[in-house]
């Protein structure tokens, strides 16, 4: 599998570009692609999703689409509800803009899974291994958008070059995911070519994969378990066959308790049936009761308890009778 | 003497532009599946030497006149076939990835009125045989993906009752693995004549 994480959408998108950008991306064979919408300046005060969960226009089978969410971050003292953010969206990426906000996105921000920096400007600081490997061991990817540097003007793409060389020296290559950011379809390159686009500029080859597949596939599937699963631990891979009768109690109770779900399940099922919840040990131990009981009050007449054993005794051949007479022994009789 | 090692790279030249609105609204048939779109033929104003020359300004623009002398001597246009935009192109070993490096940054045709495109390299290799056998195959494979495609819209009976056929087109390690390592022994007992 092949991953582009970042065509750009806007809501003023012509649905007709983005179509042939997603049909671009998936006949050059990149099969999982994430819409990205970019905001900047300050949050509104309701977070909604606007990209559309179903685009308006035909998408062959084997493409999946996402939906992406890129902060552009200036200043990371300011509140900007990004856990409220990333639950809204599917990816929720960082573009910090100044180093304070570039430290923070590396160092102290969590919610966020990919630090997308705009390389087509020169930044008044270097990138240093510590702060960006720190970012890297804790599951945060840097993204890189080769766009940039394809249609960008010369001094655009002088830059590019600097920063993408800088960061594969920061980080030897490591953690880093190559996607297109193109704005118009031209600025699409196939797989093969942009991983030897960063072999010239020195990302190993092996690198280079690693950024089109295994990279963005880890970030794509964390992401999905911090939203699916239980504090993005434990999460149900095939909770097993139900049956067809659901009550309405239990698809209420699964609504609003998910980290308790065995029990509550257990519980439900018990109501469903009708019978009432005694355990086996509870049964035994409420037998051995009535036993007890039964032999006290039993004990003063001593005649009773032969009584009980020849009963028993006798159902006991009375059970005999049966199996004797069962029809597979019938047969073989009749047989021999 | 020692041998010149040479790559041959195979490119496609792909338009995934949309151009001229109102042309393509009066011409072109919006039923055309989009593979088709992509691979649609080069015109013939295209030569080799167009094509040489708009890769050397490409490379020096890239690389500045070290890069441009660097490949002067070894960069020729083997093939060039305008009706499936395809095009073989012979570099010396050493340099190979400055040019292919050049081809992704270009987006128009090297020609007056150049259409936009872009050139995507499918194959490296160390012989051209090796990169003749995959251009026949891949051109083969694009007429039956655009039949497949055109199936596709009218939704296709035996799809229906045998259920979906596993196309799968290129797999992951095919579409990377471009520049997989060919031999250049191989052509050794055919050039020895010479």
């Amino acid at each position: 599998m092949l991953y582009d994480l970042n065509v750009p959408w806007s809501p003023t998108t012509p649905s007709t570009d983005l179509q042939r950008t997603v049909s671009f991306l998936s006949s050059l064979g990149y099969q999982t692609l994430a819409l990205n919408h970019l905001i900047t300046g300050h949050l509104p005060p309701q977070i909604t999703n606007p990209i559309p969960s179903e685009p308006p226009f035909s998408v062959s089978s084997t493409t999946t689409l996402l939906r992406r969410c890129t902060l552009k971050l200036a200043d990371p003292t300011q509140n900007h509800r990004l856990p409220a953010l990333s639950s809204v969206y599917d990816i929720l990426a960082l573009r910090p803009t100044t180093e304070k906000a570039y430290l923070a996105a590396c160092q102290t921000l969590t919610e966020h899974s990919i630090i997308s920096l705009d390389l087509t400007v020169r930044y008044p600081f270097h990138f240093k291994p510590k702060p960006l490997m720190t970012a890297v061991n804790a599951g945060i990817r840097i993204e890189i958008c080769y766009t940039q540097g394809v249609l960008g003007d010369g001094n655009a793409r002088r830059n590019f070059i600097s920063n993408c060389m800088a960061i594969f020296r920061a980080t030897k290559g490591r953690g880093l995911i190559l996607s297109s950011e193109a704005k118009n379809v031209l600025g699409v390159r196939a797989p093969a070519d942009v991983v030897n686009l960063m072999a010239v500029w020195g990302l190993g080859r092996e690198r280079g994969e690693e950024g089109l597949g295994v990279n963005p596939r880890g970030v794509v599937v964390n992401e999905g378990i911090k939203r699916s699963s239980f504090r993005g631990v434990v999460d149900v891979v095939y909770g097993g066959e139900r049956a067809v009768e659901v009550p309405k109690a239990k698809a209420k109770t699964v609504q609003s308790g998910i980290g308790k779900k065995g029990k509550r399940e257990r519980d439900d099922k018990d109501i469903a049936d009708g019978t009432p919840t005694v355990s086996k040990r509870q049964q035994k131990k409420m037998r051995l009761e009535a036993l007890k009981a039964g032999k006290e009050s039993s004990s003063p007449s001593k005649e009773s308890t032969p009584m009980g054993d020849s009963t028993e005794l006798s159902e006991g051949a009375s059970t005999m009778i049966p199996e004797a007479n069962a029809p597979s022994t019938i047969k073989a009789q009749a047989n021999g | 003497m020692v041998r010149l090692k040479n790559r041959y790279l195979l490119v496609n030249i792909l338009y995934p532009g949309l151009d001229n609105k109102n042309v393509d609204n009066k011409n072109v048939d919006p039923k055309i599946p989009d593979v088709v779109v992509f691979n649609q033929p080069t015109t013939d104003s295209l030569t080799t030497h167009a094509l040489v020359k708009g890769i050397k300004t490409e490379v020096s623009n890239l690389f500045g006149d070290h890069g441009a002398g660097a490949i002067a001597e070894s960069i020729v246009v083997k093939y060039l076939s305008p009706a499936t935009s395809t095009f073989i192109l012979r570099v010396s070993r050493a340099q190979y990835r400055l040019v292919w490096a050049a081809l992704s940054f270009m987006t128009i045709l090297p020609i007056k009125n150049g259409k936009s495109c872009v050139f995507r390299v499918v194959r490296v290799s160390g012989t051209i045989r090796k990169a003749e056998e995959e251009a026949i195959q891949r051109a083969r494979q694009l007429i039956l993906k655009a039949r497949r495609e055109m199936a596709e819209q009218g939704d296709s009976t035996l799809d229906n009752m045998f259920g979906k056929a596993d196309y799968g087109g290129d797999s992951m390690k095919d579409t990377l693995m471009v520049d997989r390592e060919d031999s250049d022994e191989e052509d050794e007992d055919l050039s020895d004549g010479d």
